[in-house]
Parts: C-alpha cells; structure tokens; sequence
C-alpha cells in the first residue's frame, strides 16, 4: 500500500507564542510536527507494516520543514517530498492547490493526515484536496479495520456516535489522535533518516505561477494575530473538603450567580 | 444584496441549538436567510426555520440521510446553493460542519473560513475572528477573493433568540446517489438522554484522577443533579473509561459553558483549548500544581471522591 501523508511544521503551541505587530515572532520559537500529523504518520506506519508498501511524508514551506520531514522519517516513514515554499502566506484552499499538484502523476492508494494543523486549527486543507482530486473523504477517524490494498473500514467520530464507513481506495483520510499513540524515533531510525530520500521541489516544478501562489493563490488571509486576554486563576480553596466545597459553592452561587 | 444559505442540523428530528444559533445571527445583523434541512424524517423542522426567519426552506428528507454522508450532503448544499442564490453559506463547527464546510467551498470553487466566534458583515465584505494555536491566539481573517463566502460558526459563539415556528415555504431538493467509493455502513451510538456538551450551560468533567470507570461513573450522578453536560478529558477516553463522545478538547467537543467543573482533570493544552471558553471554570484536583488551577477562577485542593459526595448535598441543598 502507497501511502502519501501531509505533514505541517507548526509552532510548539505548548511553549509561549508571541505576537508583535499583528504577526507571530517566528524568533526563539520551536518548530514541530504538528500533533494530529504524527499520528497519521504513525497510522500510516501500521498499515505498511501490515500490508507492505511504503509512507512518503509532503511538506510545504521554507527550508526548516526539511527537519520536520527528517523527524517523520526517523519515526520510520520511507521516503520524503519537500517543496521548498517560500511565499509566505498561503490559505488552506492555496495549500490544497499545490498538494494537488503535487499528487498529478503519483500512484498512491491513501492520502492520510492530520484533521486540522495546529497552528491555523482550521481543518480545510485534506477535504479541499480531496475534492481538487475527485476523491472521496472520510475525517477525523479514530480506529481502522479491514485493512486491504483496495479498501478498508473507518470509524469516524460524528456528532451523534462513531460512523462505521467502508471506503474504496484512494481516499482522503484525516485523523483524530486518539487513533494512536505515536512512536519515537530510536537512534537508529535517526541514523538512517540521515540516508532516506527526500525530494525537493519549487512551484515551478510543479508547473505554477505566480498567481497560483501566496495570497495570489489565496481566498482568505489573515489580518492579524492577537493575543487574547489570557484567563486569570482565581480563588484557592485549600483544606478538608467538607469545608472547602461548601464554601466555593456558596461563592459560585452568590458571586458567579451558579444555578442548578 | 446578501443572502445567507443556513446549513440545519438536527438530532433526532430535532434542530440543534447552534443552528438556531446561526439563523438567530442572521436575522440580527438584517441580513437574508434561507436554509437547507437534510436528514431522515426531519421535514417536520421545516416550520420551525421559517419561524427563525428562513424565508425559504430547502428540504432532503430521505432514509438514506440518517446518518451523515459527506458525497451527499455536499450534493444537497451544492443544489440548495444554485437553486437560492446565496452568497454565504453558514454552517456550525460541529463534526458535520467541519467535514463539509470545506467540501462544499472545494466544490464551489471558493475558500473558507472555520470555526469562527466573532463575524462582522458589511455587504459581502466579511471580517472573521477564530481562534488558533490551541487558542493561545486569535486571527482575524478575511475573503480576499469575490464569489461564494462559506463560514462556519463555532457553537455558542452566539445566542439563539426564541422563535415560534411558522408556515414554511418549502422547495424539495432532488436526493442524491452518494458516491459510490463510500459505503456509510451504521452509526454505533450509545442511547441516552444526556445533554448534548456544546448545548449544555454547565458541564461537568472527569480526568484521570478519576482512577478508573468506577471513579468516572462515581461522578457522572452529579452532572444529572446539576442538569449538566457529562465530559471527560482524552486520557479517560483513550483508556476506555468513558466512550469518546464524551471528550472534551479540541480533539472532542469544544465546549464554552457558563459552568466548567473539571474534576480530576491536569489541563493539558488541548483540553485546555477545547474549554477554556467558559465563562466560570471549577477545578478539583489533588495535585496542586495541576495546569488547570491556573485557568480555573476556583480551585479546590482536595480528593474528588471525598468532594462530589459534599457537592452533591451542597447541590441539593440549593434545589431545596
């Protein structure tokens, strides 16, 4: 089974992000994988070593998302495509574009990936490329059954249960992250990340112009980052809960006005 | 001239609250409405949407809608966009919203814009602000680009007013084959009452304090007491302790009650982002140095199952 997985290099939204001017201060801040990517990484481990076949991660962006992709292929993946990107800002909808293209020509039987990044947290990007691809998509899957080359079965979290989907391949699959647990890399996959190969390519390349890309090739864009005022902790309440609770719930009732 | 295009949502041939939500925002900003209902044995909502103001209804009510199918809803919204001329289509940010928000805008040829809690309108011209970065930042966004605007909202972000339902003008849209690629087998759904997480003023959650299913379900009596949503973190869900639907956090369900009561629960950054919207947060927790103590506007130090038996007369106390 050919698998293609999408991986974003996104801030570590666990540190503190800062924003000057309306923008993120790319400086001192550390760059990861985004979490839900790593568990389509590790999804797409599970099926290759059930089925055979082989994981290639696709990163777009500027030179650093070649250390994301090195990680990726240290946690085991089999062989990596960069496309060096440097147009700065670019809407989900712009991303899809060049994935597409990116696609025109590959055998692959499954796209997986992450069900939003988490830097935009926006959740548009697979299912955009899913259609630009006349694909069929399922997002947000927490278990997989049935694993074979030309299908499978998808438990996908819906707002009234868990969906039980069987799908023909290729498909479009995103990923919750309770799908796994993702794996470290060990110091041999490492090593051998440093031999794995990896394919950079410009959206030249790719055969595209300048109004597809940047906010040419765009729909939205940002105006501008803002920090929200962040919660405040408020009152402790330290001792024997027989006293403890009483007393917050008394305060909950007068001074936050709890109704039950 | 806009118009809005409300996508509905119901349970159980019921609208849910943050479609109302929706239809509520259009008609306070004075803008158009329209909406498009799909699912099975949901026609009877119709009159219910045009009490909400939708002028008219676009109805798909088939066996084969049950449950949720991405080829065909996208079909139906499609169909219901050309026949309204719409030049927004609104959706909410539940887990139907987010798989066909940006199917649809594909399908139009357009962008989007996700998960939005704050919507100013002048004209077509549409300034969006949603949350990012596990919501340790907002972003203000825009189209840059004419043609179709499709948004979706996050629950609660606005309020539903109270409607009467009315006679609604109705036009049936013609029910789709699906893809063929995509077989939606069964829905495995865990019968209850419950109220729903992202329709619930308070919400009551347990974490991995909790030890185990025994502890979740020591807890779970006073979400019912309190009339409170029951929520649990991703570890208990992961663990088996507590089904998913349950889950809170950006993985699960976010949810912006007036009333978080977190019971157990460290805070992890994405249980943190999936919450961190409510208006008044409750921590319980032994460890003191837990991260939820540092969002929560009370803390209570101690041993969850020596405080739910004195939150549960406490609560008594009051419906006395």
């Amino acid at each position: 089974m050919e698998i293609i997985v999408p991986i974003r290099q996104v801030p570590d939204v666990a540190l503190n992000i800062r924003v000057n001017e309306g923008k993120v201060v790319e400086d001192g801040v550390s760059f990861v994988i985004s979490s839900w990517d790593e568990t389509a990484i590790e999804g797409a481990l599970q099926m290759t070593e059930e089925l055979g076949g082989e994981v290639t991660l696709l990163g777009i962006g500027p030179e650093r998302v070649s250390e994301a992709l090195r990680k990726g292929l240290a946690m085991g993946a089999h062989k990596a495509i960069h496309v060096l990107y440097e147009e700065g800002q670019t809407d989900s909808f712009g991303y899809a574009k060049i994935m597409a293209k990116v696609m025109e020509g590959r055998n692959y039987d499954l796209i997986l990936t992450g069900k939003q990044a988490q830097d935009t947290d926006a959740g548009l990007t697979a299912s955009m490329l899913a259609e630009f691809l006349d694909l069929p998509q399922v997002t947000n899957i927490i278990r997989f059954s049935d694993l074979a080359v030309d299908g499978m079965t998808l438990y996908r979290k819906g707002d009234h249960g868990t969906e039980v989907i069987g799908i023909k391949l290729p498909a479009v699959v995103t990923v919750n992250d309770s799908l796994n647990e993702p794996r470290l890399a060990s110091m041999r996959g490492i090593m051998m990340a440093k031999k794995k190969p990896m394919e950079t390519l410009s959206p030249s390349d790719l055969g595209m112009g300048a109004e597809e890309l940047g906010l040419q090739g765009s729909m939205t864009e940002v105006l501008k980052f803002e920090k929200p005022e962040s919660r405040k902790e408020g009152e402790r309440f330290e001792g024997e809960e027989t006293e403890t609770v009483p007393m917050a719930i008394q305060k909950l009732v007068s001074e936050a006005k709890l109704a039950v | 001239m806009p118009k809005v295009l409300v996508v509905a949502e119901t349970k159980n041939g019921e609208l849910k609250k943050p479609t109302l939500e929706l239809l509520s925002l259009a008609k306070s900003m004075n803008l158009q409405a329209e909406s498009v209902l799909i699912g099975k044995e949901v026609s009877s909502q119709a009159d219910l949407l045009a009490g909400y103001g939708s002028g008219k209804v676009y109805v798909a009510d088939d066996a084969g809608l049950e449950i949720y199918n991405t080829s065909k809803y996208t079909t139906l919204v499609a169909d219901a966009v050309g026949q309204s001329g719409a030049t927004q289509v609104w959706l909410t940010s539940s887990e139907t919203g987010r798989d066909l928000t940006p199917r649809v805008a594909a399908r139009m040829g357009v962008g989007a814009l996700s998960d939005v809690t704050e919507l100013e309108i002048d004209g077509d011209n549409i300034t969006a602000t949603r949350p990012c970065m596990a919501t340790k930042l907002v972003q203000q966004c825009r189209f840059t680009k004419d043609g179709l605007r499709v948004i979706s909202i996050r629950a609660g972000a606005y309020e539903a007013e109270e409607a009467s339902p009315e006679t609604a003008d109705t036009v049936s849209l013609s029910i789709p084959e699906g893809d063929a690629r995509v077989e939606v087998r069964d829905i495995q759904v865990e019968e209850s009452n419950e109220i729903e997480l992202n329709e619930a003023s308070i919400v009551v959650s347990v974490g991995r304090g909790t030890g185990g299913t025994e502890g979740c379900d020591f807890v779970k009596p006073l979400a019912g007491e309190m009339g409170a949503a029951f929520g649990a973190s991703r570890a208990v869900c992961d663990a088996g302790w507590m089904p998913h639907k349950h889950q809170v956090g950006q993985t699960g369900t976010v949810v912006s009650p007036d009333f978080y009561f977190a019971f157990g629960i460290s805070g992890a950054i994405q249980h943190l982002a999936g919450m961190s919207g409510s208006k008044v947060i409750v921590a319980i927790n032994k460890d003191a140095e837990a991260p939820i103590f540092k969002v929560a506007d009370y803390g209570i130090v101690g041993d969850l199952f020596k405080a739910v038996p004195v939150f549960q007369e406490e609560v008594a106390k009051i419906k006395n």
